[in-house]
């Protein structure tokens, strides 16, 4: 597969505030990529550069081996759908989805057979007649998702698509989302600060971090090896147990774990340890640390741990494993990793 | 109790508009001493000179007007709400100067400041009528663009593949129809009533021709009067129409 979407050394300021700095990127042909970060890091600024909304003050975007830093917006061919609601409000649902094939003078024959598949595709054939505001807001994001699908786009660009919609509706439309991107092989590159639906349906996830792009991986990677602390903290939940690091090695529970980042330095650290990967079993005399609560998540249980020194610890555990185990009983804690990251306090 | 009181300011407001005008109207139709009714006071209106010749001078110069109140202020607007929110403080203290600096002064500067070939051409008044009926348009246009995420909008357009200008027309101007169609009204009220910049200009335009002749007669004064107000009220619902029908459909390339 070559590459789809190439985005070289992106920087943008505005003022003194650096949005981008040295931005790279590369999206494979048919990949869903999602670039996830807290506000303010950048991710939308890239996505406005790529899609020719912004100007970048150096850097280059790549198309299909064309650099098309200098095309405007309406002539690269990028279907978009936005945060906030973005349907022409004087237009129908069928007039909207057919306004960039009006713009790309596709016959009237042509249009309607477009438009009446799209439309099927994302289950709002029967709506092709009402306005904007007679529909919810879901089924606004799904005709905005079908007009920017419809006009075969080289690459889709999804601005946090689903941040003003209800849990029950996000999820089912990223669902749909991935499944109409795989079925349609759209190359897309999905802008989000909601790990969660970063990690569901991408292929690979984009963690960002001030207008840099800290590490890409595929979703099993970013979450069991993250590269950089931020990245630790930032996807899923992430214990920090204090610890004292000498050279290679950090003590953290009274054990000795290999550090991942960071050697050769001494002194106070705090472990960066993920709840599955402490280990929780009950002490036969003192433990190194006492229950505070037990919740029951299903499958799994949350333990809510803390030691003498006083570090809360979250573990994660089977329900069935954990049934015997009560808020204030002495447990012993291990970790179960081979090597762990650490950040200097 | 609060239905009969909307219900009782609703009839007096009512009073207070139609009761004049349905005045003026019956006495327009009065005959002379005797005070029977017919059309004598309308039939003296088309007997006078220069009628239907001034009518058309003030039809040209508000076609004129419109068309560079719409071309002027629409862009500039939307430019405002899109990328110019540092100028918009600035702008918005402009538009209020035709309110402030006396019409005479107005037209002394327009008699100094405008090209030689506008002065000599009555559609000098079209550019002026524009700038007075500014602080109007200026403020139709700003709260309908303001009522809509114009960025997303057109960032969306911009996107499907829609230049500038079509985003313009068949996105923009659409969107904010009721406030486009309120300055559109606002500009032809003002272009076909405006009286003292076309006297001090030196222009005969309708209103001036209609201050001329009513000196002669009163009742046919009073029937100029009401046809022109009637004029009027016909040529807004005309343009409230078309404007309706023709802005729901987007124009096609083909």
């Amino acid at each position: 597969m070559s590459d789809s979407l190439e985005v070289k050394g992106l920087r943008r300021e505005f003022g003194s505030v650096i949005a981008l700095a040295d931005f790279n990127l590369d999206v494979a042909k048919g990949e869903l990529v999602a670039l996830l970060g807290p506000s303010g890091c950048g991710k939308t600024t890239a996505l406005r550069i790529i899609a020719g909304l912004e100007k970048s003050d150096s850097g280059s975007v790549i198309l299909n081996a064309k650099d098309i830093s200098g095309t405007p917006a309406h002539m690269r061919n990028m279907g978009m759908v936005f945060q906030a609601y973005s349907l022409f409000p004087h237009l129908t649902v069928a007039e909207n989805v057919a306004f960039g094939l009006k713009m790309r003078k596709i016959g009237k024959t042509s249009r309607d057979l477009k438009i009446d598949s799209i439309l099927e595709l994302v289950g709002l054939h029967k709506h092709h007649k009402r306005f904007p505001h007679q529909l919810s807001g879901g089924q606004q994001q799904r005709v905005a998702l079908a007009r920017a699908l419809v006009i075969e786009p080289e690459v889709l660009l999804l601005d946090e698509p689903l941040s003003a919609l209800d849990a029950q509706v996000r999820t089912n439309l990223r669902e749909e989302i991935r499944r109409l991107q795989l079925s349609l092989g759209t190359t897309t590159l999905f802008v989000t600060h909601d790990q969660e639906e970063a990690m569901a349906i991408s292929d690979r996830v984009g963690v960002m971090s001030n207008g840099r792009l800290e590490q890409i991986d595929i979703p099993d990677v970013l979450y069991n090896n993250p590269a950089s602390t931020f990245v630790a903290n930032f996807v899923g939940t992430m214990n920090h147990i204090p610890g004292t690091q000498r050279g290679n090695t950090v003590t953290i529970l009274g054990k000795n774990i290999p550090v991942k980042n960071s050697k050769g330095i001494d002194g106070s650290v705090s472990a960066l340890v993920r709840p599955e990967s402490i280990e929780v079993s009950r002490a036969t005399g003192s433990g190194n640390a006492k229950i505070i609560t037990r919740s029951f998540l299903g499958a799994s249980s949350q333990i809510i741990c803390q030691t003498p020194e006083g570090a809360v610890i979250q573990a994660l555990m089977p329900s069935n494993e954990s049934g015997d185990l009560h808020p204030g009983e002495e447990v012993n804690l291990s970790i179960t990793l081979n090597e762990v990251l650490v950040s200097h306090v | 109790m609060k239905n009969l009181g909307s219900k009782l300011i609703l009839v007096v407001t009512g009073i207070f508009i139609f009761f004049p005008i349905y005045a003026a109207t019956e006495f327009s139709f009065r005959s002379g001493a005797t005070h029977s009714h017919g059309l004598a006071a309308y039939r003296w209106i088309f007997e006078q000179s220069g009628f239907l010749e001034n009518l058309g001078i003030t039809m040209r110069i508000t076609t004129l007007a419109v068309v560079l109140n719409l071309a002027i202020m629409v862009p500039t607007v939307t430019w405002l709400h899109l990328s110019g929110q540092r100028f918009k403080r600035m702008i918005e203290i402009l538009t209020i100067l035709p309110l402030i600096i006396p019409v005479v002064a107005l037209a002394t500067g327009a008699q100094l400041a405008m090209p030689d070939f506008m002065q000599n051409s009555v559609y000098e008044l079209s550019f002026m009528y524009v700038v007075v009926a500014m602080p109007y348009t200026y403020r139709a246009l700003d709260i309908g663009l303001s009522g809509h995420s114009l960025s997303t909008l057109t960032n969306a357009a911009r996107n499907l593949g829609a230049s500038w200008l079509k985003t313009l027309t068949s996105v923009v101007i659409p969107t904010i129809r009721p406030s486009v169609l309120a300055a559109l009204f606002l500009m032809i009220a003002l272009s076909l009533g405006e009286f003292t910049l076309a006297q001090l200009l030196h222009w005969t335009t309708f209103p001036v021709w209609v201050t001329n002749v009513s000196q002669q007669n009163v009742m046919g004064a009073t029937a100029l009067g009401m046809g022109s107000l009637f004029f009027a009220w016909i040529l807004l619902f005309g343009f409230s129409f078309l404007g309706g029908k023709s802005s729901m459909t987007v124009q096609e390339e083909e």
